[in-house]
């Protein structure tokens, strides 16, 4: 009978049930596409960075590790000391720049002959590489996402280049230019911002980490295990914090929107639960029965939310190649638990007006 | 016979702004088992409160009332509502009846919020549906329904949990005569058949002829009191 009750309820009222569906199914919407897409930017960032192929990374003091915040303050000339330290077999200076004109593009201004050492050499999909300091290579999900072919002119940070290669994702970058035209264009001549270090032995990592940090006392230097383990699980401070505020902003509109929904909702039906009080219901039946409700709007707005996040997700990766929306079971299960949350919490003072109503007031309501 | 309601020197004051209003002042009354008791008077004599307090559905002021034995002075809210679903049925003027359900799950209710499950389709439900001749309109909903067969249906969903106690405020108030006359005729016919004590509030002079006892109010107290 309350499945019935409930159903009623909101069959009388369908715009006003359409609107807090809606409006449930948008806050788990807010929070897993833009949690996902936070989420698959550091982790996609995360995945290309381990997939230079680097031992260690070796960074200016005080670094962060979403590398294209960091400026240029390594002299590329301390790669030379770098190589000095005992099982060491490459070291690759790179500049990173940030393109945000067009998405969130990372740049890697590198030297192709000690990068290359590092990566083991780029997998060529077209074309080859940069000969001149206005040359860029692309990757191919970046060459696809913007229909670009070899020759074709690019537009990077009011630089105009010429792509004359196209290589597999997943080194680094997106877009790859040569180390000195980075340096030209940010005026940090003979300047990187990281570089990547390439072991003789893989499973001596501790022994020269421990060697290189005697040398180099107060730099980050990072196996990049670590680092990706650290980019990939969401450990990121500020990244946490952003993502609180995305989730709390999100709670907070579906607490509003119940609110009013069920607020409404109630002053609709004071002699409706004026009728329930006559009949013998007591406090605690409206208070469950108006949960009910809630909560029935709420599992609805929560499976339209998470398919519309799934279609969001496919539809950005379809128009964007190069985004990626990680929506995953945790994050699901905790969008649907704060969506529940938010309409119980929404529903909470409405219900309790509800039943504190005089049930001879409530039936003679007009 | 055992008195099911008793009133002592009952008051009730509500509040009105600053002012207190006295709707009942000292009333004293006795309605046993299996009664049908008519209450009169004019608009704003206090009938209507009466009936909300013997209905366990608002509070007195002081004096006392008691319900099937039971003092309702200092019950909780809780408790009154447990009183109210055991013991007491309600008909009101306007129906009252839900509009987004059928006349079934509108008599359903009744037991649903007592706590008992039905499985909309047993003897008591179809026995009452019979008796108030509303079998062949219970899957219709309140708008599909004339005036008489909304109160019917009303009725119905008051007395399926068979009260001991059946409360009705003026309950011809929105129907013609003919509807009116059917509907008095059914309260007895529930009257004799599952022995409920009835109280019908009233100013229609009419619906006098249909009960056992006859009481007169007139500003907050009982002025007449005559058995039939």
């Amino acid at each position: 009978m309350n499945r019935r009750l409930i159903i009623a309820g909101l069959v009388a009222r369908p715009v006003r049930t359409a609107v807090s569906i809606m409006a449930v199914a948008l806050e788990v919407i807010l929070i897993l596409t833009i949690v996902g897409l936070a989420n698959g930017i550091t982790y996609d960032t995360g995945r290309r960075t381990e997939g230079v192929g680097a031992d260690i990374m070796f960074q200016a003091p005080n670094s962060s590790l979403l590398l294209a915040l960091n400026n240029s303050s390594l002299p590329v000339a301390l790669a030379n000391k770098i190589g000095e330290v005992e099982g060491i077999k490459a070291v690759a200076p790179v500049q990173i720049q940030v393109n945000s004109s067009s998405g969130l593009e990372v740049i890697y201004g590198i030297e192709p002959k000690t990068f290359d050492q590092i990566t083991r050499g780029f997998i060529w999909h077209r074309g080859g590489m940069f000969s001149a300091a206005d040359e860029i290579v692309v990757d191919d999900l970046y060459a696809r996402s913007k229909g670009l072919s070899i020759g074709d002119p690019l537009e990077i940070l009011n630089h105009r280049f010429k792509v004359t290669g196209v290589v597999e994702h997943g080194k680094g970058a997106r877009l790859y230019i040569s180390l000195k035209a980075a340096q030209a264009m940010t005026g940090t001549a003979n300047r990187a911002s990281l570089f990547y270090i390439k072991l003789n032995n893989p499973d001596q990592l501790n022994e020269v980490v421990d060697r290189m940090e005697k040398a180099f006392p107060g730099y980050r230097i990072l196996p990049m295990k670590e680092y990706t383990t650290l980019m990939m699980s969401n450990y990121m401070s500020g990244l946490d914090a952003f993502i609180q505020i995305v989730v709390f902003i999100a709670i907070f509109i579906g607490v509003l929107v119940i609110f009013l929904s069920m607020y409404t909702t109630i002053t609709e039906r004071t002699r409706e639960i004026g009728i329930f009080r006559s009949l013998g219901a007591s406090k605690s039946f409206i208070v469950r029965l108006i949960f009910e409700e809630t909560a029935a709007v709420c599992l609805v707005g929560v499976v339209i939310g998470v398919a519309g996040s799934f279609l969001i997700a496919r539809g950005v990766s379809a128009m964007f190649p190069t985004l990626l929306v990680m929506i995953t079971p945790p994050w699901v299960a905790k969008a649907s638990i704060f969506a529940l949350l938010s309409g119980l919490i929404g529903s909470l003072y409405p219900a309790l007006r509800a039943a504190s109503q005089d049930p001879v007031e409530a039936i003679a309501y007009e | 016979m055992k008195d099911v309601l008793k009133t002592i020197d009952l008051r009730k004051t509500y509040k009105r702004g600053k002012v207190d209003v006295e709707a009942l002042r000292g009333v004293n009354l006795r309605i046993r088992e299996g009664e049908i008791v008519v209450v009169k008077g004019p608009s704003g004599c206090g009938k209507s409160t009466l009936l909300h307090i013997l209905g366990a559905m608002a509070r007195l002021t002081s004096g006392k009332a008691l319900i099937c034995g039971q003092d309702i002075g200092n019950m909780s809210d809780h408790q009154l509502a447990q009183l109210r679903g055991r013991n007491i049925g309600f008909v009101f003027q306007k129906f009252n009846l839900l509009p987004t359900l059928t006349a079934r799950d509108n008599i359903e209710v009744a037991r649903h919020i007592h706590g008992v499950v039905g499985d909309g389709n047993d003897h008591n439900l179809a026995d009452i549906a019979e008796l108030l001749r509303i079998q062949d309109k219970i899957d219709r909903k309140p708008a599909e329904l004339s005036g008489g067969e909304q109160q019917r249906v009303a009725i119905a969903r008051a007395v399926l949990n068979r009260p001991s106690i059946l409360l009705a405020d003026e309950p011809t108030g929105n129907l013609d005569s003919r509807n009116s006359e059917i509907v008095l005729n059914m309260f007895r016919e529930l009257n004799r058949k599952l022995r409920q004590t009835i109280v019908l509030v009233t100013h229609n002079p009419d619906l006098t002829a249909y009960g056992d006892r006859l009481i007169e109010m007139r500003d907050g107290v009982i002025v007449n009191d005559n058995h039939f």
